[in-house]
């Protein structure tokens, strides 16, 4: 167990310090999201509408566009030297890479999500109620559940020809859960609902996580080896 | 470790099968490599030798036939033997961004080594690349690339090694340097398989010489039977008897 | 070569499958009372829900057959997932042509966002995955393990999708009330139905087999063609010794990028 996690571990450190070295994702992540706040605030009549009323759809939405334009490279470091192959070829389970992939992307897209509440939060003077630390649960066992699935996702498109493009085609239709229980929670959360109210929703988001979790790493082997 | 298989062999190939979907690509190729011995595959295009690597890896598993290194099958089930096998190939297996230590560390991590420190060291002046080890590796040539690489295929010290086209993209100053480090392999015990088109400097370094064409060993035997100076006659003979030129 | 036995059972299936649906026709058309409330457009639903359970069974194929793919790697049983698949799209686009129509003069739009309807769209989504990266995939033999895994991933998130839209609906109750198809159906509209599920289950089985058998053929002749010999496995048709032998020397330059 200790060597499992000392290999997992290896594998989120190097891929957290090159992300950090490279900064590619990081940006384009952050700028994608900045500017759809942006874009977002000359698509709304503020006489008619007020922003709190959409606010929880559009963070949701923009978590998985910001998102997927971050997983839909996750191999793209291992692919240039053929780095991937030396991985495989060492006695790590193919299940820990998986998970580690799926960490490392976590972390990237918790810091997206962040910002997203962040810059959403500001452009709009949202007020996101009074349970915080619940509303993180929420999303971050969402986001847990959306970067499984796209790391998965994003194995199989890197051995395409449309490459990125697929990516959204093939996560898009199973994220439907996550957008109905996380959107619903978070309008919830911001409206000042009991978090009973909400714990049903976070329960099906951890089904969601769990189920796209454990199948990623049961099939990752089929994507990555022959 | 040391416990040899059934046959003594240190690495164990017995009538390997590859298929890709239709395609054959390895057709029933047998052999078997003692403590310190070197063979090189030649073959022309198209003939199967990376394949074959793959499969001698285990990077790929068997149609049919089996592997074994130092006795234990090659397989998915228990994993243990990836420990005992190191890979060159013209893919450097290296993360750009990352110095060459940490490259070597994480590797050393990942084949969950004690002794980490003291193996990059050692490996690192090995192959001349110490002063540099804080470089990244983007900032180095195709050369030092691949001392490198083979610097992270010896980490752990595998009893065998295998060469999948060492030279491809190194000029002649690299190839010596390479060539100097890769002989020193022999010194050790090592057991070496080295896959390649370049015949001459596959010659400098083989044992034995087998000849790859459409997925079979058209030939295979030791390096002394072969012809020095007529090799290259005698290869094209081999694999013309085969394969018709285009 | 010949479809063989295949060939025998899809034209025979097929055929009682093209017969019942034409049966289905004349009993919707001219024999099955109409729907009291509903009126003359609830006869789509004799269509309309056959093909749904068809594109469902279908899928269930495609990720059953994909992940025996996986564990055994038989090549047969990939291409009975791309069989599945294929006459599962057909149906699925079949329930979201009927959907919106029966929506059109029922709840006066075409499109509502029925809890079923939506998942029926996701579906159909999820296979057009399954197909590109098929198609998009580089390596061959790659391309079967990655659609296996599209489709095995699929379905074991569908029952949350469609626990999801169900619970979403339960949340913002449409303007028209729905009224599901409960066991208070009228004897000749459950007998019509019970026609409708049968006829398709078998059309669809009849495709399914029919392109089954040409997925046997076309692998059976890109092995000939690159080993020059008859493929050992049994390809289904039963073993014709005068299957001509194409000559053992043509064997072509196939190498693919491995």
């Amino acid at each position: 167990m200790r060597g499992y996690l000392g290999q997992l571990s290896a594998i989120v450190w190097k891929d957290l310090v090159v992300e950090l070295r490279t900064k590619e994702r990081i940006l384009s992540m952050g700028g994608f999201t900045v500017l759809v706040g942006v874009l977002f605030n000359y698509g709304l009549d503020r006489s008619v509408v007020r922003p709190q009323d959409l606010a929880a759809g559009w963070i949701w939405v923009t978590i998985v566009f910001t998102g997927v334009l971050g997983l839909g490279r996750t191999f793209e470091m291992e692919r240039s030297e053929g780095a991937l192959r030396g991985v495989l070829m060492s006695p790590v389970p193919r299940d820990a890479i998986f998970l580690a992939k799926v960490l490392s992307n976590f972390v990237l897209t918790m810091l997206a999500a962040i910002l997203v509440f962040a810059i959403f939060g500001l452009f709009f003077d949202l007020s996101f109620g009074s349970h915080p630390l619940v509303l993180l649960a929420v999303v971050a066992t969402g986001t847990l559940g959306f970067t499984s699935l796209g790391t998965l996702y994003s194995g199989v498109t890197a051995g395409t020809t449309m490459g990125d493009t697929l990516l959204p085609i093939l996560v898009f239709p199973l994220l439907v859960p996550m957008v109905i229980y996380g959107v619903t929670a978070t309008a919830g959360l911001f409206a000042g609902l009991p978090v009973s109210e909400v714990s049903g929703n976070l329960r099906m988001l951890m089904a969601f996580a769990l189920i796209t979790t454990f199948a990623g790493a049961g099939l990752f082997r089929f994507i990555v080896e022959e | 470790m040391g416990t040899s298989g059934p046959s003594g062999a240190v690495l164990d190939a017995r009538d390997l099968v590859r298929e890709f979907g239709v395609f054959r690509a390895v057709d029933g190729i047998s052999f078997q490599l003692g403590s310190g011995e070197v063979l090189a595959v030649f073959g022309p295009n198209g003939a199967g030798k990376t394949s074959l690597l793959r499969l001698l890896s285990g990077e790929l598993l068997p149609t049919e036939g089996s592997v074994r290194i130092d006795g234990d099958l090659l397989s998915r089930a228990d994993q243990s033997w990836r420990l005992n096998l190191g890979v060159l190939s013209h893919d450097s297996f290296l993360y750009n961004h990352l110095t060459a230590e940490e490259n070597l560390r994480f590797y050393g991590r990942l084949f969950g080594l004690a002794d980490v420190s003291e193996r990059v060291q050692s490996r690192l002046e090995e192959v001349g690349l110490w002063k540099r080890r804080d470089s990244r590796v983007r900032t180095f040539s195709r050369g030092m690339r691949q001392r490198l690489a083979l610097a992270r295929a010896l980490l752990h010290d595998p009893r065998v090694v295998f060469l999948d086209e060492p030279y491809t993209g190194l000029d002649a100053h690299a190839a010596a340097l390479l060539n100097e480090v890769l002989e020193s392999l022999k010194d050790g015990d090592r057991t070496v398989v080295l896959v390649t088109h370049n015949l001459s400097k596959g010659l400098m370094l083989a044992d034995r010489v087998a000849i790859q064409v459409r997925g079979r060993f058209e030939h295979l035997g030791p390096r002394s039977g072969v012809p020095d100076n007529g090799f290259e006659h005698f290869y094209r003979e081999v694999v013309e008897s085969v394969e018709v030129p285009a | 070569m010949q479809l063989g036995r295949i060939g025998i059972s899809a034209a025979i299936l097929g055929g009682l499958g093209v017969l019942g649906t034409l049966f289905l026709h004349w009993m919707v058309f001219f024999w099955v009372p109409t729907e009291a409330t509903m009126g003359i457009v609830q006869r789509i639903f004799y269509i309309h829900v056959p093909s749904a359970w068809v594109a469902f069974l279908a899928f269930g194929i495609v990720a059953l057959a994909g992940a025996v793919y996986l564990w055994l790697g038989d090549e047969r049983l990939d291409q009975t997932a791309l069989a599945a698949a294929e006459g599962g799209m057909i149906f699925t686009t079949i329930v979201l042509i009927t959907g919106p129509l029966w929506a059109v003069i029922a709840w006066g739009t075409y499109w509502t966002w029925e809890p079923r309807l939506t998942l029926t769209l996701l579906l159909w989504f999820i296979y057009l995955g399954y197909f590109l990266v098929r198609r998009t995939t580089e390596n061959p033999q790659a391309a079967k393990r990655f659609a296996a895994v599209v489709g095995i991933v699929g379905a074991v998130n569908i029952p949350l999708i469609h626990v999801s839209v169900l619970w979403f609906r339960s949340l913002h109750p449409q303007p028209v009330v729905l009224k599901a198809e409960g066991p208070t159906l009228h004897p000749d509209m459950l007998l019509t139905l019970m026609v409708g599920l049968l006829s398709f289950t078998l059309l669809f089985l009849g495709i399914f087999l029919l392109r089954f058998g040409v997925a046997r053929m076309e692998y059976e002749i890109a092995y000939r063609e690159a080993r020059g010999a008859p493929s050992p496995a049994p390809s289904g048709s039963p073993a014709s010794p005068a299957a001509p032998s194409s000559p053992p020397s043509a064997g072509p330059e196939a190498a693919p990028s491995e």
